[in-house]
């Protein structure tokens, strides 16, 4: 029944998908959301069914070692719930978000590909069975992309070339690990961290990362803010995607390898996630745009993610893993909220937005207690996610927590800023964005809002539930070294709350002073732009010489008119020189035959000649 | 019982001429019947396909031996289906019941060469089946001048294959007298161990005998009168020649020498070997620059007729296995291709391919079919001819003559060349203002090559068992 139950729940979504497609576009143009819904709900119910079970199960398929398996375990049972009840919010919210779009039909036939390969990618217990799941995933992210609006195209192909590459090394850390595990069944790999483990484990890493959005995979995401449907952005970079990216990454760090505080993998994680925190958080700092904003934010949390699993310590890894889940709660709810603004106000330029609160209480209130949420103010879940990572960051050294802390800031600061600008202050044009013309959103919108809101509130002051029933069974073996059995409750470590509480105060004075000096909310971080040192650095932001895509197509750009070079020479061989070649032959073989029945003859008769000739002399010859 | 394979198209000739002139139309249905039963004989089993001496009377009375094997069920099914084949076509490209009746007439006639060589053991019968069918074909390929008007063309091509097949003759003859002197008797075995005892008289002879042969199969240098006899001939005789009649006089002939009396030796190989080389090169180079669709596929036979050559130059065993098989792919892949050309010829009236284009949309079924045909004949996989091509290149390899089979595999790309030059100026691009009314053409003229591409197909798709099948067969 188990069994049953998981191969439909990879199955439905995808034959949907078909289903989406082959629906009358005129006729219908509700259905393909509808049926969205409803499969995503099948899903959500699938996935509740199944979570309390542990079950495995494998049929030979392609031979080789690759075999077809499944497997549920806790941690995979629990990302596949988030996924399931994720993609079922997003998807109710995208009935009347994308209802108007041209691209509704083919969009909800990419949402619902997406989650078919999500579960199966979570499900699998197999290294290629996830590969092809993983690969299916960037194919789906470059089409949703492209069903996007203003010029998707470009955004489109940077995300594919970006997530494509990580792919790559994930792809031959997939098979390094095979070769050196001697199976692909990912249950029963346990490899130590030492020569080709750690490159294996590396490359796994990056594909983790890639899928995840951290630097330097993450400059696809803040184009496609602008550029993707905004339930494209809730759904994927904001919550499916660091499911699966961290998913994978724990999967990787926890079973496949036995990652520790004394390998040398285990700092270059923390490196990566804290540089990941601090540069996204500075760039998101400084947005003109709601989408934008998000995006980088989006980045920078997963930051705190890898910060957390990367220290190799129980109670970092239960923070990345816990940080995980709240970061899709909150981080989706605040994409959703853009998308409620985009539609009732027509823009996300927080240049022109202003004064929405009073027009959309309960978006503002959802934005508030998710903005809260990842600020890191309690009793909202964020704070107690990145609690524990700061615990473990701090074991590991205090550059770690400092740097993790100064995110914070950050992010407190900028969420200021956004919440202000756009809820806040007055808007540009004081006619346009009225009480009159703009209205709450529709509850399609705002039902899937609050209940991420209201999780954000119950993970937070009942994080017991999460902590205890998902995420320590989940983590399983790494939880025998923890002191105490669980890390639920209010932090333990009251100076480590002082800190983040004088953080916060720190954002919300800075905030005042902003403020103050510019007259408007999103003035509120200019003096940090035009801070001596920053300044220069946003400037080459902002030109995009920052953006290692950028160095990758500058990079790719000689190398293409080198090899483009030698291809010409390649196919002038080809193209002049051989087809030319036989079209000589070609000519002057058609003008020997004439027609003329004489020269046939003669053809004939001095070719039998020679055969007689040859053949009488090799015989001669030998006898 | 073999005997039936000689006497069966025979009394269907006598039978045919019997016929009041009013119920000639008949005569057509008559010749099916006998094709049908041609095909169906080449599964019986109780014509005992082991290479054994078989019994026969007719055999004892004119002093020949046959002995049919599995290389001789091949045929006979080669022989069934493009002639049958090429009854459907003359149903819908001749006008005349006069003609028709003829062409039935000549084809049965054919036949009993046909089936002589698919049986005979020593190289005089052979001579004589050879020249039985070559009788009957010029006779076809000048079909055309029967009707006033036409047949210039039809005569010239005509003469041209009667000017080189009597040089045939003279070769074939002067070997058989040579063989005569050397092993005093002309069956296949004795010539095979005269050979071994390398005796230059014999090996003279069977060099004769082989140039005699390339004649008939045209395989260059003595490949003159193909391209003019196919391009002149009406559409069905061209069908008809391609499919079977060149294949099996020259080619077949061929093949039977090689796997019973050359035996690998040398220099019968390298003959082999280097004839079937140019050939397949020259016949390629030259269909590269054709404007006409027969012409092109006349050449296009050239070439592939060098491919078996080839195959009987490398690996014994392999090789005729190769052989054979490519021997059954061409002919049923050229039939098809024929036909298609006589579809179009119908429909447009010309073949000149310069004038023709965008002509998929208008013939899908013709465009589809021809595909198959073609891609197969160049060696694409799955169909049929990438499996024999992919043999051939296997029986090369095997014993060393890798330059040979490096040949082999290039020449495939100018077959792909000049065949999707083909496919592309006849099918693709701009269609002509004149073409605007062209339909698909008469289901008689589609349903064969329909036909004749599923037998491609399916061949290719389940190679392993019809391998499992000649291999069994004993090929």
């Amino acid at each position: 029944m188990t069994q049953t139950a998981l191969l439909l729940a990879i199955a439905v979504p995808a034959v949907a998908a078909l289903l989406t497609l082959l629906v009358p576009n005129r006729r219908a143009p509700w259905a393909p959301a509808i049926l969205a819904m409803l499969v995503c709900g099948f899903e959500l119910a699938v996935a509740i069914y199944v979570f309390p079970t542990d079950f495995a199960f494998a049929w030979p398929w392609m031979g080789f070692g690759v075999d077809f398996a499944l497997r549920l375990s806790r941690l995979s049972a629990f990302v596949f719930l988030g996924i399931a009840a994720l993609s079922f919010l997003v998807t109710l919210y995208s009935t009347v978000a994308m209802a108007k779009a041209p691209s509704s039909r083919r969009f909800h036939a990419w949402v619902l590909l997406t989650v078919a390969f999500s579960a199966g990618a979570v499900l699998a217990d197999n290294l290629v069975l996830f590969l092809v799941f993983w690969e299916g995933l960037l194919v789906t992210l470059f089409a949703m992309i492209a069903a996007g609006k203003s010029r998707p195209f470009a955004t489109a192909i940077k995300a594919f070339v970006i997530v494509g590459l990580t792919d790559l090394a994930l792809m031959f850390g997939v098979m390094l690990t095979g070769h050196l595990a001697g199976t692909l069944s990912m249950s029963a790999i346990r490899l130590p961290l030492d020569g080709l483990g750690a490159v294996a484990f590396l490359l796994l890493l990056v594909g983790a990362m890639g899928k995840a959005g951290a630097m330097p995979f993450h400059s696809w995401i803040p184009d496609a803010a602008v550029d993707a449907p905004t339930p494209f952005m809730a759904l994927l970079p904001g919550g499916l995607e660091k499911l699966l990216g961290i998913y994978f990454l724990a999967r990787v760090s926890l079973d496949l390898f036995m990652l520790s505080p004394e390998s040398w993998v285990s700092p270059v994680m923390m490196w990566i996630g804290a540089a990941t925190i601090l540069l996204a958080v500075l760039m998101a700092l400084v947005q003109k745009d709601y989408k934008k904003l998000l995006a980088y934010h989006a980045i920078s949390q997963v930051g705190y993610m890898i910060l957390g699993i990367g220290t190799a310590l129980p109670v970092g890894i239960v923070g990345g893993l816990f940080h995980m889940v709240n970061n899709a709660i909150y981080k989706s709810s605040l994409f959703l909220s853009a998308g409620a603004v985009e539609r009732e106000a027509g823009t996300t330029d927080l240049r022109e937005l202003g004064g929405l609160g009073k027009s959309m209480p309960i978006t503002m209130a959802c934005f508030l207690v998710a903005a809260a949420s990842i600020s890191g103010v309690p009793p909202f879940n964020g704070f107690f996610s990145k609690e524990l990572v700061y615990d473990g960051a701090l074991e590991r050294g205090w550059i770690f927590y400092a740097i993790a802390l100064g995110g914070s800031f950050f992010t407190a600061a900028s969420f200021l800023k956004l919440g202000h600008a756009a809820f806040f202050g007055r808007p540009a044009d004081e006619k346009r964005l009225v009480k009159e013309t703009v209205r709450e959103a529709p509850w399609p919108m705002l039902v899937p809002m609050i209940a991420l809101a209201g999780l954000c509130i119950f993970f937070g002051v009942w994080n017991a539930v999460p902590l205890e029933g998902l995420i320590q069974p989940a983590v399983g073996a790494a939880m025998e070294g923890a002191h105490h059995g669980t890390f639920a409750g209010f932090p333990t470590n009251m100076l480590l709350v002082g800190l983040t509480g004088g953080v916060l105060l720190l954002a919300v004075l800075n905030h005042a002073f902003g403020v103050r000096r510019t007259g408007k909310g999103l003035g509120a971080v200019d003096h940090i732009y035009h801070a001596p040192g920053l300044a220069s650095v946003y400037k080459l932001q902002a030109t995009g010489a920052l953006d290692p895509y950028r160095w990758l197509n500058g990079t790719a750009g000689v190398a293409a008119r080198i090899l483009f070079a030698i291809d010409r020479a390649i196919d002038w061989v080809y193209q002049t020189f051989a087809s030319g070649l036989a079209l000589v032959t070609s000519g002057f073989l058609r003008r020997l035959h004439n027609g003329s029945a004489p020269r046939y003859i003669l053809w004939a008769l001095a070719g039998g000649l020679t055969v007689v000739l040859i053949a009488l002399a090799v015989v001669g010859g030998g006898s | 019982m073999s005997d039936l394979l000689l006497l069966v198209p025979f009394a269907a000739v006598v039978l045919l001429n019997l016929l009041p002139k009013r119920a000639r139309a008949a005569g057509t249905w008559i010749a099916f019947a006998v094709l049908a039963l041609e095909a169906a004989a080449a599964f019986a089993e109780r014509f005992g396909y082991a290479g054994e001496p078989a019994w026969s009377p007719l055999g004892a009375v004119f002093g020949f031996h046959v002995a049919p094997d599995g290389l001789s069920g091949l045929l006979l099914l080669c022989a069934g289906l493009v002639g049958i084949t090429a009854l459907l076509v003359a149903q819908k490209t001749l006008r005349e019941t006069r003609e028709r009746f003829f062409f039935a007439n000549l084809v049965l006639v054919a036949l009993v060469g046909i089936n002589g060589i698919a049986m005979v053991r020593d190289l005089f019968s052979l001579y004589v089946f050879v020249e039985v069918t070559a009788v009957a074909t010029f006779i076809l390929v000048a079909l055309d001048s029967f009707t006033e008007g036409r047949g210039t063309e039809a005569l010239e091509g005509a003469w041209k294959y009667i000017l080189l097949s009597v040089i045939a003759s003279v070769l074939m003859l002067l070997a058989v007298a040579f063989l005569l002197l050397s092993a005093g008797d002309t069956s296949l075995e004795a010539a095979r161990g005269a050979l071994a005892a390398r005796d230059p008289l014999a090996w003279i002879a069977i060099a004769l005998f082989l140039c005699g042969l390339f004649v008939k199969g045209a395989l260059v240098p003595f490949h003159g009168w193909l391209a003019d006899a196919y391009t002149a001939a009406p559409a069905p005789v061209s069908v008809f020649m391609a499919g079977i009649v060149t294949k099996a006089s020259g080619i077949f002939a061929l093949l039977r020498i090689a796997s019973s009396t050359l035996n690998g030796a040398t220099p019968g190989r390298e003959i082999l070997l280097v004839v079937g080389a140019v050939t397949i090169l020259v016949g390629a180079f030259l269909a590269l620059s054709q404007k006409n669709m027969k012409r092109m596929l006349a050449y296009s036979s050239v070439s592939q007729m060098g491919y078996i050559a080839l195959a009987l130059g490398g690996d014994l065993r392999l090789g005729i296995l190769a052989a054979g098989l490519h021997f059954f792919n061409h002919a049923i892949s050229k039939a098809q291709l024929f036909t298609n050309a006589a579809a179009i010829e119908r429909e447009l009236g010309t073949l000149d391919m310069d004038q023709m284009g965008g002509l998929g949309s208008r013939m899908p079924v013709t465009a589809g079919t021809s595909a198959v045909a073609t891609l197969s004949i160049a060696g694409l996989p799955p169909l049929a001819g990438f499996w024999s091509k992919l043999l051939i290149v296997l029986a090369l390899w095997n014993v060393g003559e890798y330059g040979f089979a490096v040949v082999a595999v290039l020449a495939s790309l100018v077959t792909l060349a000049y065949f999707l030059s083909l496919q592309r100026r006849v099918f693709f691009g701009k269609r002509d203002e004149r073409w605007a009314a062209v339909r698909e053409t008469t289901p008689g003229l589609w349903v064969p090559a329909v036909a004749l591409a599923l037998v491609t197909i399916a061949l290719g798709v389940g190679f392993p068992f019809a391998l499992e099948i000649l291999l069994g067969g004993g090929a």
